[in-house]
């Protein structure tokens, strides 16, 4: 499904970072951890098409991204990527329920996997061990534990082939962090969608198939 | 979108709100100046009709035509009736309505003329004046009333009233020993008619019989009326007159023959002629006016796009999560320049209701000091164009916004 080809990257003050080959495919669950600032971040940029390609190539589903515009990556990505920030990235003058549903506005496939839009949502969140009550409530009413799971909920909606997760439970205490993990990986369908998960935290690594140190590779 | 775009906005409703207000006040500005000279222009070129030459003494013809139909100033000079009495047995002319000015009532400026003035002298588009109540003065002691003299001082009808002399009431001395009773109140006009009051020219001249150099030096009270002859009464000296012509074609050679007058230093003035030097001189201090207020609005504009710049450095989050999302770049671009759209529409309805206002409070104004009363409107072509402009200037303008939100790194502003 998605194949990293010699990707290499130039930071602006000097620093270069080689990155493994990755290749996953569909319901393969993959963890890179390693330590902060070893690049994680930027190789889920990269594989997001948030990041211009320097050096090397990605693939996704046999599509080139060295041959994308970057409006066609931002067009690919609202189709295939769902995409768990590290900062949640929610608006806060948007309700919950609004918030979800800008992971499908942009993106036609991902909208027609959607029949009932309030219904998905409900599903979403219930599935994520959120209350339906919350979902008119502007997002800043909520604690950093929920905004998580809603910024998942949108990462998740329209079932997206790809879904990318950026340090998801820094914010979380341990018994949150193992809560949120079992319940998306709960709602992950395996039959189409693969995950990507980058974390410093090494100890939810049982929650994936494979496993990537950065600590190890860079050394 | 529009949705998204609304409750972007409300989240940042005081840096909005105060742009969306500078441009208002800046389109406020520009209108109610534009307003208010069109407005007292139109009042002026309608206050006098049907009169084709003003006769007084040798001036400037806007001085002439500012005292003699506005009512404004005063009269440096005055002529001679054996004048007006040699002009007036010329062919080429129709009727001519004399007037002498200097005195009022409680500060509105009395007329003394004939009483072919009523018949004469027109208004607006040609139109006739005409009695509310009552007829023209007959008798000596009797005047007419303007409207807004019979509503301000609440007069009718029978009314007594005494004259002051000299054109301010504060300082005037009273003739308290004659008295004139209201024969006729006058239709509004929507011109400085409205505030007169109209003597007879032999009234005013009794008014004057006992007084010499501006002082009283014996009163009437003492005197007989009914014995001093009529041809006493005459004046022997006018402030102007108002001239009909037989033949418009004449008109100049007429107003050329009258400054060649032998015998007394006087002007002949055509009141379009005198003001349209009024509006070329008006119009100097207007186009200033203009360009100060498109000054004005280019700052504001200037302010509309450094205040979306600025947002956008703080909206870069609500941005990029579009972008992230796959938002088009057409889409960011749209909501930028929608943006600039819906601060230019608020501002522009808001600067049409208050323009309003300020037309409705400056025609008032212009009405009381003036005496004219220009036409009320909503919305005129031409300001439609100035919105348009405006308008138009936002939306590009925001382009410069709506391309940099585009250009921002999305990987940076993401993690």
């Amino acid at each position: 499904m998605l194949k990293t080809i010699g990707l290499e990257y130039h930071y602006q003050y000097g620093k270069k970072i080689e990155f493994p080959e990755i290749q996953i495919e569909r319901g393969q669950r993959l963890l890179i951890s390693g330590f902060s600032g070893c690049g994680k971040t930027t190789l889920l940029s990269l594989i997001a098409g948030a990041l211009k390609l320097q050096h090397g190539d990605i693939t996704f589903d046999n599509q080139e991204y060295s041959k994308m515009s970057s409006l066609l990556l931002d067009k690919f990505r609202a189709d295939h990527i769902g995409y768990i920030f590290q900062t949640l990235n929610l608006i806060p003058f948007l309700s919950v329920s609004e918030n979800i549903a800008l992971g499908i506005r942009f993106s036609k496939p991902r909208k027609s996997k959607v029949i009932d839009l309030n219904q998905e949502i409900l599903r979403l969140i219930t599935s994520l061990g959120l209350e339906k009550e919350i979902l008119n409530i502007p997002i800043n009413h909520l604690s950093v534990g929920q905004q998580q799971r809603v910024a998942a909920a949108r990462a998740l909606l329209g079932r997206p082939d790809l879904i990318l997760a950026d340090e998801p439970t820094s914010a979380l205490d341990n018994d949150t962090t193992e809560k949120f993990l079992s319940e998306v990986m709960e709602t992950f369908d395996p039959s189409h969608q693969a995950i990507i998960m980058v974390s410093h935290d090494a100890s939810i690594a049982p929650y994936f198939d494979t496993v990537i140190d950065f600590n190890k590779h860079n050394a | 979108m529009l949705s998204l775009l609304l409750k972007s906005i409300r989240s940042r409703i005081i840096p909005t709100s105060l742009v969306t207000i500078s441009l208002m006040a800046s389109m406020v500005l520009l209108l109610s100046i534009e307003r208010i000279q069109q407005g007292a222009e139109e009042g002026f070129n309608q206050s006098i009709s049907g009169v084709d030459v003003i006769i007084g003494p040798r001036s400037s013809s806007l001085e002439l035509v500012l005292y003699t139909v506005f009512h404004l100033g005063r009269p440096t000079n005055n002529i001679t009736t054996k004048t007006i009495d040699d002009i007036k047995l010329r062919n080429d002319i129709d009727w001519i309505v004399p007037i002498a000015l200097g005195d009022s009532h409680k500060g509105f400026r009395v007329i003394a003329t004939q009483s072919n003035y009523f018949e004469h002298i027109k208004y607006s588009d040609n139109q006739s004046l005409t009695f509310l109540k009552g007829r023209a003065f007959s008798e000596l002691p009797e005047v007419v009333l303007g409207s807004d003299v019979a509503d301000k001082l609440n007069y009718s009808l029978g009314s007594n009233i005494q004259i002051t002399h000299g054109s301010v009431e504060a300082t005037g001395n009273k003739h308290d020993d004659f008295s004139f009773k209201a024969s006729g109140i006058l239709n509004k006009t929507g011109t400085p008619i409205d505030q007169a009051i109209f003597v007879d020219l032999k009234g005013y001249e009794l008014l004057h019989l006992g007084w010499k150099s501006g002082k009283k030096v014996f009163s009437l009270d003492n005197i007989d009326l009914s014995t001093i002859p009529k041809e006493d009464l005459n004046p022997k000296t006018l402030t102007a007159a108002f001239v009909g012509l037989k033949s418009k074609l004449t008109l100049f050679n007429f107003s050329k023959s009258i400054r060649e007058y032998p015998n007394e230093a006087i002007s002949a003035v055509i009141p379009g002629v005198a003001l349209s030097e009024l509006w070329s001189i008006v119009g100097l201090v207007d186009k200033g006016f203009e360009l100060l207020s498109w000054i004005i609005i280019a700052i504001s504009l200037i302010a509309m796009i450094t205040l979306i710049i600025a947002s956008l450095d703080n909206r870069k989050q609500e941005m990029t999560i579009y972008r992230a999302n796959g938002a088009s770049p057409r889409f960011l671009a749209t909501m930028v320049i929608y943006e600039s759209l819906v601060i230019g529409l608020v501002a522009i309805i808001g600067a049409i209701i208050l323009v309003t206002i300020v037309t409705y409070f400056a025609t008032s104004q212009l009405n009381l000091t003036l005496g004219i009363s220009p036409s009320f409107q909503w919305i005129s072509l031409g300001e439609i164009k100035v919105f348009s402009v405006i308008l138009l200037a936002g939306v590009l303008s925001s382009l410069i916004p709506a391309v940099m939100v585009f250009r921002k790194n999305l990987h940076q502003t993401l993690s």
